[in-house]
C-alpha cells in the first residue's frame, strides 16, 4: 500500500469514528483535539485502528501521537506483515 | 410520609416496555430459549432468558456504545422508559435527583471478553474498567439526565434490585432526595458466568431440548434455575410532591426489609427469609394478613422453592393459604440483580390492574410446595398489598411491600 492510499484509508477510518465528521476537513495534519477527540477518545481510536488495520501499537510510542499523520506514519513504518 | 411509584420501565426476555411485558406475563409466555449469543455447546445448561431484539444504537451514540457494557445499556433503556412515563423532573433541583441501582455481576460481558483478549495476548479495550465497574449503569443514567444527587449501586447478588429499591425508599424518607430512579439490571448470559453457576449445580440442565419448560418454580422435575438478563427501573417520589406536579401514581412503596442469614454463603435459610418479609411488613405498618399477593423469589431450584414456601407458611400461618403467589422467573428465568426490580414491576402491575400473572409450567406441583402459586393461568383479584421477595447468595434476603395508595 503506498502512502497516499494509506492516508486515504486512515482518513476514511477516522471519518467514521469522529462525531460531526461532515463539518470537518480531515487531513494528515489534523490534530486529534481539532477533531473533537479528547485523550480518552484518542486512546479508543488507536485501539479501534489496531483491528481496522491489522496492526499492534507497541510500547509507549502512541503517547506522543497528536495528529492523524502520526497514525499514518506509524502504519507505514510498521505495516501489518511486520506485526510482532 | 408516603413514597409512591410514578414511572416504570422494563427490558425483559418477554418484552420491552411495561405494556408488552405485562401482556406477555398475563398470557403466561415463556421467554426461555436456546442460547444464541455465543456457542454454548460446551455447557451443560444451554438455555437462557435472552433479550433477542435489543438495539442500543437507537438511544446511544457510537462513542457511548463503545463505553458501555450491555448491563448498563439495558438499564439505560429501562430508565428512559421510566422517566418518560414519570414525566418531567424539572420541578426538582438536579442535586435532589438520585439514582439507586442494583447489579449482581456488573459489566461481566466486558470482563469476559476483555479477559479472553488478554489471554490471547491482544490489546486491552481502553474502556474495559469503566464498562465493568458495577456503578457504571447508575452513572450513565445520571449523566444522561443530569441527576446530580446521591448515586448508589448495590451488589447483593440476586437481591441487588430489591435492596437498591429499598435504598431508594430510604433516601426519600430521610430527606436526602426528592426523586429516585431505582431498580436493577443484569446481562450475564455469558460462558464464564454460566459455567460458574453450573459448577455450583445451580442451573437447569435437563431441559436443553425443551427450554420453555425449564424454568418451573414449585413444580415436579424442576432441576435448577435458568439464567436470564434484563432490567427494571422505577421512579420513586414523595406522594405530595408527585401530586403537586400532577404525576400519575401506580402504587405506594410502603415497606422494605433486609436480613442476612449469616449462615452459609449460598444455601438458603428459612429464618432469614422470614425475618426479611416480617421487617418489610412491619416497615409498611400493615398486619401480615393484609398481604394478599407475593411475587416469590422462586428460582426453580429444588431446595429454594421449598424453603420459600416454608418461610411464607411460618410467617403468615393459616393466612398463607389465602395469599396469591406467582413466580415471574417461570417466564423470564433468573435475571439475578434485575430480578427483584422486574418482580417489583409485576407486583405493582398486579395492584394497578387487578390481575395476577401465572406461574407457568406448574402442572404438577411438588408436594412440599402446597400454596396457591397461580398455576398456568392469570387470575383476576383486587390486591391491596403485594410483596416482592428476593433472596440472594451471601444469605442476603430482601422484601418490599407495595400497596394501593
Amino acid at each position: 500500500m503506498d502512502t497516499a492510499e494509506l492516508e486515504k484509508k486512515v482518513i476514511r477510518f477516522i471519518t467514521e469514528k469522529v462525531e460531526n465528521a461532515n463539518a470537518l476537513t480531515i487531513t494528515g495534519a489534523s490534530k486529534f483535539e481539532e477533531l473533537g477527540l479528547d485523550s480518552m477518545d484518542t486512546i479508543q481510536l488507536l485501539f479501534d485502528a489496531e483491528d481496522a488495520f491489522g496492526i499492534s501499537f507497541e510500547g509507549e510510542e502512541t503517547k506522543g501521537f497528536r495528529s492523524v499523520g502520526d497514525i499514518i506514519d506509524y502504519i507505514s513504518k510498521h505495516p501489518p506483515e511486520s506485526k510482532r | 410520609m408516603r413514597i409512591v411509584v410514578t414511572g416504570m420501565g422494563v427490558v425483559s426476555p418477554i418484552g420491552t416496555g411495561i405494556d408488552q411485558f405485562w401482556n406477555a406475563a398475563i398470557r403466561g409466555t415463556s421467554g426461555i430459549s436456546g442460547i444464541q449469543c455465543f456457542d454454548a455447546s460446551g455447557l451443560r445448561s444451554r438455555i437462557a432468558g435472552q433479550i433477542t431484539e435489543f438495539n442500543p444504537a437507537i438511544f446511544l451514540t457510537a462513542k457511548q456504545l463503545e463505553q458501555t457494557d450491555r448491563f448498563a445499556q439495558l438499564a439505560l433503556c429501562a430508565a428512559i422508559q421510566a422517566l418518560a412515563d414519570a414525566g418531567s423532573m424539572e420541578n426538582y433541583e438536579p442535586r435532589r435527583l438520585a439514582v439507586s441501582l442494583g447489579s449482581g455481576m456488573g459489566g461481566f460481558s466486558t470482563f469476559e471478553s476483555s479477559a479472553a483478549r488478554k489471554f490471547q495476548n491482544k490489546s486491552m479495550p481502553p474502556f474495559t474498567v469503566p464498562r465493568i465497574m458495577a456503578n457504571s449503569a447508575a452513572a450513565w443514567i445520571a449523566t444522561k439526565y443530569g441527576f446530580k444527587g446521591t448515586n448508589l449501586t448495590c451488589s447483593t447478588a440476586c437481591s441487588s434490585g430489591a435492596n437498591a429499591i429499598g435504598m431508594g425508599l430510604d433516601l426519600l424518607r430521610t430527606g436526602k432526595a426528592d426523586a429516585v430512579v431505582a431498580g436493577g439490571t443484569e446481562a450475564c448470559v455469558l460462558p464464564l458466568t454460566i459455567a460458574g453457576f453450573e459448577a455450583l449445580h445451580a442451573l437447569s440442565t435437563g431441559f436443553n431440548t425443551d427450554p420453555a419448560h425449564a424454568s418451573r418454580p414449585f413444580a415436579q422435575r424442576r432441576d435448577g434455575f435458568v439464567i436470564g438478563e434484563g432490567a427494571g427501573i422505577l421512579v420513586l417520589e414523595k406522594e405530595e410532591q408527585a401530586q403537586q406536579r400532577g404525576a400519575k401514581i401506580y402504587a405506594q412503596i410502603a415497606g422494605y426489609g433486609c436480613a442476612c442469614d449469616a449462615a452459609h454463603i449460598v444455601a438458603p435459610d428459612m429464618n432469614g427469609q422470614v425475618a426479611a418479609m416480617q421487617a418489610a411488613i412491619e416497615d409498611a405498618g400493615i398486619a401480615p394478613d393484609q398481604v394478599d399477593y407475593i411475587n416469590a423469589h422462586a428460582t426453580s431450584t429444588p431446595l429454594g422453592d421449598v424453603i420459600e414456601t416454608k418461610a411464607i407458611k411460618q410467617l403468615f400461618g393459616v393466612h398463607a393459604e389465602e395469599i396469591s403467589i406467582s413466580a415471574t422467573k417461570s417466564m423470564i428465568g433468573h435475571t439475578i440483580g434485575a430480578s427483584a426490580a422486574i418482580g417489583s414491576i409485576a407486583t405493582i402491575m398486579t395492584l394497578h390492574t387487578g390481575m395476577i400473572h401465572p406461574t407457568i409450567n406448574l402442572d404438577e406441583a411438588d408436594p412440599e410446595c402446597d400454596l396457591d402459586y397461580t398455576p398456568n393461568h392469570a387470575v383476576q383479584r383486587q390486591v391491596q398489598a403485594g410483596m416482592c421477595n428476593a433472596f440472594g447468595f451471601g444469605g442476603n434476603n430482601a422484601s418490599i411491600v407495595f400497596t394501593i395508595p
